[in-house]
């Protein structure tokens, strides 16, 4: 008896064991979370879609957010995205979109007609409590044609525009008019942009001030969930580190590598170059002396808005001459051959050849610095004079490595005796102080947003876009036959016409001088080989959605 | 008077040359002050073309294949004759060097003699300010001053000097404290010289040692922070050809193959750091009269 209750217990024992060993000692399956990190040259200046001006901040927020309409893969074309159809009245001045249904911020707030109107009225609603947060400067390079945003009903909301504009649907299509989370916009108040929450693949986990901003999947998200589990963005502001970062896989990806080390990415069987034409232009604004202050806020320079001098005010800069003599003593080539290795064309228009109404007539102006210093003498400053040339601390799409150029510039115009002081300030300053046009000359680059010539003749060299504080125009060119042809190029449907308006703004720029056109080029962006299905984007916004680490 | 100042000379030299480091060091410095002084004569290009020659951008010196024409020793990212820059940033780095060491030895003899001679709550005030000084590590300080003054090369020596200073001040006043107690200053006490008397015709003559010592090494860590100023861009403005802006706007280039537009300014610092230490350590073994043998 005793024996077999020793036997019993014994099975039991090893069953037990056997079991126990079983279900702990069984592999388990294994889950490879899908991280991505991404080597960014700078920092994101605020986490605002409507409040952001830099490509920085805009590739991170292009994850977060989403706007009614967004542009196809690859291109400036648009397909619905959180709109599911639009309609546009007979006049063109009030488009009508039906909303998506069943769409979540990450906050859990329902995606409706009341947070599309607290987005955008926030933007140009001088009575709306939110205004106060945020400086909005791009509602007013492109959206000041937008009189209101009225609701029709809970997933129909109606724009109304003051004038027709040609260019409003792919405007539509841009960050500045994604849609926020407007309970997540009244909690934080003023810190919102800290917090971002829309309804965009991937959620916003934390920011760690010029270290990296961690984004993670949005498991609920309206389409097919990202591949990705996480996605980071690291700042390393050195292009070398950022390679090196990269040949170790520290990160997976990086932005703007160095043009020396291009054959370096391609000897290496780990990496890949994805390049092509950039949509941008690099180059330095004169500020010509004047811009006017925007009283009223509506982005547009009224009758009873006089001219005013700016900070950045240089008597021989407002000679026209002297502009022209500028021009004529860089030479672009060199600069594109040597400092850009031939990874950018040479610039002599504002935008790139490839947008419709690119005046190919422009004749640039030549290399020439004995014809620079006799228009120098004529203006009556045969021996130069003194210059501060604000130089951004940061790569750029359309200038990898502005220092040099800085430098370079400095020593062509010394040949034609203009002293060139060099100013270098960290970047959210330098934005606000050439915004504010405290530069005398800068350094500035601009990618297209919408693929449309207003995106870049407008905001650029637009007279309206003088207005100091939060210029776009650094230049201050403020002829009003300019902003004319600007304004009815707008309201102009017609291609051809339009195209024509466009070309004639571009022989007027192109005879004020205010502007050194240097460059556009390629973007350039490095990967590790097994990262798949990472599509550049002719504006230069990085779209993560469909990438995949295999 | 004047025979015995010409006899400490010449048993200065007659001790340097038994000290080699010592000497080795004075070559450099020597080398320096040369380069420094006839850099328009002896730099075989101009260290800031213009207009700039972008095509020769990085190229290697003598021992590459695709050297650059009558650059040495290659040429940085904007095409500039990298010996050049060295040979004329020589000049910036000396400059800041003496003349930050001059501030902070005039502040520093300055206070120190006020400190030491005169005692009593002068003393602790101007000693307690000193400590306050200290308790901040040397560049960071120059870094606050030069943010507060602005940027620039006068700014640099500035700055740099005014750091330097306190350290300065300490060993005068501890040399004036030792000499003040010595009998030949109660002599001219008793016999009723001024103060301005005993101080510049007894105490600092006496207390002067240490200060050329300490001077020489000062030197040394001058250049080197106005090198590091540079290179984090607080220093010189380009084009100024200063050696730690040169290696901060080529190093990332050291990736790319352009090694060399980083190697040599850093090798110009590196010597000349080195050069002003064992000359200063040598000074300090024939100077210090506990050392004498």
């Amino acid at each position: 008896m005793k024996k077999v209750i020793i036997i019993v217990i014994a099975v039991v024992v090893v069953v037990a064991v056997a079991l126990i060993l079983f279900f702990t000692l069984r592999p388990k399956p294994v889950v490879v979370e899908q991280t991505l990190i991404f080597g960014s040259s700078g920092d994101a200046v605020r986490l605002d879609p409507a409040d952001v001006t830099d490509g920085e901040s805009i590739q991170r927020m292009d994850n977060i957010f989403e706007g009614l309409v967004e542009y196809k893969e690859g291109s400036t074309e648009i397909q619905p995205c959180l709109a599911t159809s639009w309609e546009t009245s007979a006049d063109g001045k009030e488009i009508t979109f039906s909303l998506r249904k069943g769409v979540k911020f990450h906050d859990g707030t329902d995606f409706n007609a009341d947070a599309v109107i607290f987005s955008l009225a926030r933007q140009y609603d001088t009575e709306h409590p939110h205004k106060q947060y945020g400086e909005w400067a791009y509602w007013g390079w492109m959206f000041y044609d937008v009189e209101k945003v009225v609701k029709i009903d809970d997933y129909k909301v109606k724009i109304v525009l003051s004038n027709v504009n040609a260019s409003i649907m792919t405007s539509l299509a841009m960050f500045t008019v994604c849609i926020v989370s407007p309970t997540n916009a009244e909690k934080y108040k003023e810190d919102a942009f800290k917090n971002p929450v829309g309804t965009g693949p991937f959620k916003f986990v934390e920011w760690v001030k010029d270290d990296h901003i961690t984004l993670v999947a949005n498991e609920n998200y309206w389409r097919e969930r990202p591949k990705l589990d996480k996605l980071i963005f690291k700042v390393i502001p050195d292009a070398s580190a950022r390679l090196m970062a990269l040949e170790v896989g520290e990160v997976h990806g990086i932005e703007y590598p160095n043009p020396p080390d291009f054959d370096r990415i391609r000897a290496n069987k780990d990496l890949k170059l994805l390049t092509e034409p950039g949509m941008n232009v690099g180059y330095m604004a004169i500020n010509s002396g004047y811009g006017y202050k925007d009283g009223n806020e509506n982005s547009k320079r009224d009758a009873d808005e006089p001219l005013v001098k700016t900070i950045g005010y240089l008597e021989p800069l407002t000679k026209k001459k002297v502009r022209k003599a500028l021009n004529h003593a860089i030479d672009k080539q060199s600069i594109i051959d040597n400092i850009y290795m031939g990874t950018a064309s040479v610039a002599k228009n504002g935008m790139p050849p490839f947008m419709p109404g690119y005046n190919d007539d422009v004749k640039d102006y030549s290399y020439d610095p004995e014809k620079a210093k006799g228009l120098l003498a004529e203006a009556g400053y045969p021996d130069g004079f003194d210059v501060t040339l604000y130089v951004m601390p940061v790569s750029r799409p359309s200038m990898f490595d502005p220092p040099k150029i800085g430098e370079a510039i400095q020593s062509y115009l010394a040949a034609i005796g203009i002293k060139v002081n060099i100013y270098q300030v960290d970047w959210g300053t330098y934005l606000q102080e050439t915004q504010d046009g405290k530069a005398q000359m800068c350094l500035l680059g601009w990618t297209g947003d919408n693929g449309d010539p207003d995106n870049f003749l407008n905001v650029l060299y637009g007279p309206n876009a003088g207005n100091i504080g939060l210029a776009g125009n650094y230049g201050f060119y403020m002829e009003e036959e300019g902003q004319d042809l600007l304004t009815r190029a707008l309201q102009t449907y017609d291609v051809k016409k339009r195209a024509e308006y466009y070309r004639k703004f571009q022989d007027l720029i192109h005879e004020d001088a205010c502007y050194v056109y240097l460059a556009h080029s390629n973007q350039n962006v490095a990967f590790r080989k097994n990262i798949e299905g990472y599509v550049l984007h002719p504006t230069s916004r990085k779209f993560f959605y469909p990438v995949s680490i295999k | 008077m004047e025979r015995k100042r010409e006899s400490q000379v010449k048993e200065l030299i007659r001790r340097l040359k038994y000290n080699k480091s010592a000497l080795f060091g004075l070559v450099i410095i020597l080398v320096l002050v040369f380069c420094a002084l006839l850099a328009n004569f002896i730099s075989p290009n101009d260290p800031t073309p213009s207009p700039p020659d972008l095509a020769n951008s990085l190229k290697p010196g003598f021992w590459g294949k695709d050297a650059a024409p009558g650059m040495p020793l290659g040429s940085d990212a904007l095409g500039r004759c990298v010996l050049s820059r060295i040979i004329y940033g020589a000049r910036v780095s000396l400059s800041v060097g003496f003349v930050a060491v001059g501030i902070a030895m005039a502040l520093g003899i300055l206070f120190g003699v006020i400190a030491g001679f005169f005692g009593g709550w002068v003393d602790s005030l101007i000693m307690r300010i000193v400590d306050i000084m200290f308790a901040f590590p040397a560049l960071l300080l120059a870094i606050v001053i030069v943010a507060v003054i602005g940027q620039g090369l006068d700014k640099t020596m500035i700055a740099i000097g005014i750091v330097y200073t306190p350290q300065m001040a300490r060993i005068i006043r501890s040399s004036v404290l030792y000499i003040k107690e010595m009998e030949y200053i109660e002599v001219q006490k008793a016999i009723g010289s001024s103060n301005a008397r005993v101080i510049f015709r007894h105490v600092l003559p006496n207390s002067i040692a240490p200060v050329i010592v300490y001077g020489t090494l000062m030197l040394a860590t001058a250049i080197l922070d106005c090198a590091a100023l540079g290179f984090l861009g607080l220093g010189a403005k380009p084009p100024t050809p200063e050696w730690g802006a040169m290696l901060s706007r080529s190093y990332s280039y050291i990736v790319s193959g352009a090694w060399w537009a980083a190697t040599f300014p850093g090798i110009a610092i590196l010597f000349s750091v080195l050069g002003l230490n064992l000359l200063g350590d040598g000074l300090r073994d024939i100077l210090d009269p506990r050392l004498k043998t």
